[in-house]
């Protein structure tokens, strides 16, 4: 990667910018008179929220933010100074600590509070209560969205997605109350125009992992580049970024350039990443030239590289189907079939789990996958463990000793199997 | 030609010194300490006085442990992991799993019959289970942790320890013995709550015959016992047992130095 080329790191610096200018129009919303709704990431209405005029906050977002920017430790201490146990997810601890200190992001703007919180995704009961004392802090309306979870081995029935369209056009009416507008359909089917066409296209980005060697990081980099369509989705700026990001990964296709040097190892990387410490975990695995080829966390809010699109032309409909089809509303079963055709499709050597002790969402059910991959599906695996906002979980020689472990013994069987 | 193998573990730095038909030639053992460095080259000088050589004359090192990087000598690193597959299955060559229990560690691994690793296990951010557990028993009974193994083959009966935390399980045993509980007794049942924690960790990798127990508390017939009787398996273990990961990184170092040497002979 030591020559520069056209589109170098167009992908990061753009998401950067409209992650920038974002809360930049967070800070300044109320002072315009405008509405603010909080939701969750997984299964987000975006494009409905914003149809109303609401800015959206997402509060996974800025905790990952502060975890990045080393803040998360401080407010997670906060939080547990207000009383919340050392067992309560980090992400939730870091919203309140933040909270009690101001809602200063690290990067210098102030929070708005909220008009309306929608927990979208009631899956994670912690997403539920969390919301709930966030309503009784600021005596906002809160809205809660019952998604069935998937307990079969098909997507959702015709009547889980009557159900929550239902409940999606009882939300239009709470948001007509709230901000005296009514569901403008044209601007809504726009919206949903650019949510598909970005849809595609980060499809793509993701489906360019299948070359030898991978353009891009599916994880390491795929969690910054999924930064716009899972939170500025449905907006003319969220299918520039895709448009600008797709011709980066094509040069570096063209160019033969991967995320590493020499690419030597394929992985699926199962689990959030440990963003305290986000750089030093990559580093251990770069050590190795290892590219993670695909990952599910990459997919936490919207399996696209799957199909999925959102249609302008049933626009509930596909909004709750793209609701109820979310990674972490997926059975066990379901989630194990997409990683095993992820290391098909995507021809990867390893898998990585990597368990966080906040997420239960996630990390419930993992050490079974573990134990599912090596002994039914003989994939070598690897099981570490940290978290995704609060750093005192992350033991560097611990981590870095398994890591080490298992791609020496991965490197040493594919040596003797050459001989 | 020889080669060494240090093994800087998180209680005691071990060292193996062997000539080039891969006989051990030379051994040294101390507390790991604060001095990473000073640790590893007092274990080579005591395995080079053995071996009768000088520690220039040590063609090929590898260093493994947590203090691995810290070794200055080393010309490569690999983990304990990778080493103590290597070393077990050497010493006997039967060997698909390894249970090793260090200082601060409890693994367990499976290998395949050239001692590479298939799978493994460890323990996570918790002490529970490891050599730390058997010392704090010990030293709260004021025994020598080398001899409550002995002591607990004493053993009549065995008293359930169901604390698993290292530093509250010292409390659980006060309280035993002021209820007029025999230490041998007491002791069994440490044994037995280890070998619990151990053979469930050892059946996430899948328990395969045969057994060889590595690491500094193999050397404790107490716990060999308490494994054979929970695991129901015959278990692999010996005097040589803590240097597993030094003979490991040995192994490892001289395959590399005659790999080198065939690559030069090659060149010319």
């Amino acid at each position: 990667m030591s020559e520069p080329y056209k589109h170098q790191g167009v992908g990061q610096k753009i998401q950067k910018q409209l992650l920038g200018d974002w809360y930049q129009r967070l800070e300044e919303a109320p002072a315009r008179g405008e509405k603010v709704a909080y939701l969750f990431i997984s299964g987000n209405l975006g494009e409905l929220l914003e149809n109303f005029g609401f800015h959206l906050v997402y509060p996974e977002v800025n905790a990952l933010q502060c975890g990045v920017k080393k803040v998360a430790g401080q407010n997670i201490l906060a939080a547990e100074d207000l009383g919340y146990s050392g067992d309560v997810c980090g992400y939730v601890k870091n919203d309140i600590g933040l909270l009690s200190g101001g809602n200063k992001m690290p990067q210098g703007t102030t929070l708005p509070p909220p008009d309306l919180l929608v927990c979208n995704y009631a899956g994670c009961a912690t997403y539920l209560r969390w919301f709930e004392a966030l309503a009784e802090f600021y005596g906002a309306e809160m809205v809660v969205l019952d998604v069935p979870y998937l307990r079969g081995t098909q997507g959702p029935s015709p009547e889980e997605v009557r159900y929550v369209v239902r409940q999606l056009e009882e939300l239009a009416e709470t948001c007509t109350r709230i901000t005296g507008k009514t569901l403008d359909r044209d601007k809504f089917r726009q919206a949903l125009e650019f949510t598909q066409e970005s849809e595609e296209l980060w499809s793509q980005v993701l489906h360019s992992a299948r070359r030898r060697p991978a353009p891009i990081d599916a994880y390491f980099e795929a969690v910054f580049f999924m930064a716009p369509i899972y939170t500025m989705r449905g907006t003319k700026g969220c299918l520039d970024y895709y448009r600008a990001l797709a011709l980066e990964v094509q040069e570096r296709v063209d160019r033969g350039i991967g995320p590493v040097p020499e690419e030597k190892v394929r992985i699926v990387m199962e689990g959030p990443p440990a963003w305290p410490h986000f750089r030093k975990f990559w580093e251990m695995f770069k050590k190795w030239g290892v590219v993670s080829v695909a990952s599910t966390y990459s997919k936490v809010g919207g399996i696209f590289d799957q199909g999925f699109r959102h249609d302008p032309d049933r626009p509930m409909e596909s909004m709750a189907e793209y609701m109820l089809g979310c990674y972490t509303n997926r059975n066990w079963g379901m989630r194990s079939e997409l990683i095993k055709e992820y290391m098909e499709d995507y021809r990867a050597d390893a898998l990585v789990i990597h368990s966080v002790k906040s997420c239960r969402s996630f990390s419930v059910g993992q050490a079974d996958l573990r134990e599912q991959f090596i002994r039914d599906f003989e994939i070598p695996t690897l099981f570490i463990e940290s978290d995704l906002a609060d750093p005192r979980y992350f033991a560097e020689a611990q981590m870095k000793n398994r890591i080490d472990a298992f791609f020496e013994a991965l490197h040493h069987r594919k040596v003797t199997a050459r001989v | 030609m020889h080669v060494a193998g240090i093994d800087v573990g998180s209680t005691q730095t071990k060292c193996v010194i062997l000539d080039e038909n891969g006989a051990v030639a030379g051994r040294g053992i101390r507390m790991t300490g604060a001095d990473v460095l000073k640790a590893a080259d007092q274990v080579v000088a005591q395995a080079c006085v053995q071996a009768g050589i000088e520690p220039h004359e040590v063609a090929y090192t590898i260093g493994t442990g947590y203090g691995r990087y810290r070794v200055a000598t080393g010309d490569d690193q690999v983990t304990e992991i990778s080493c103590h597959a290597k070393g077990a299955v050497h010493l006997f060559p039967g060997t698909r799993t390894i249970l090793d229990i260090g200082g601060q560690d409890t693994k367990g691994i499976r290998t395949n019959a050239r001692g590479e690793v298939v799978d493994f296990c460890m323990n996570d951010k918790c002490a529970a289970g490891t050599g730390r557990f058997l010392a704090a028993a010990a030293e709260v009974m004021g025994l020598e942790v080398e001899e409550i193994g002995a002591l607990s083959l004493e053993a009549t009966e065995s008293i359930k320890i169901t604390n698993v935390c290292t530093v509250f399980v010292e409390s659980e045993i006060l309280n035993q013995l002021s209820r007029g509980r025999k230490r041998q007794d007491i002791l069994a049942g440490v044994h037995r709550s280890i070998a619990g924690r151990s053979a469930s960790l050892l059946r996430r990798v899948t328990v395969e015959s045969e057994l060889t127990f590595t690491g500094g508390v193999a050397r404790n017939p107490g716990m060999v016992k308490a494994v054979e009787e929970r695991l129901q398996v015959k278990v692999n273990a010996g005097e040589d047992s803590q240097y597993m990961g030094a003979l490991g990184a040995a192994l490892f170092a001289l395959e590399r130095e005659l790999a080198g040497a065939r690559r030069q002979e090659a060149a010319q």
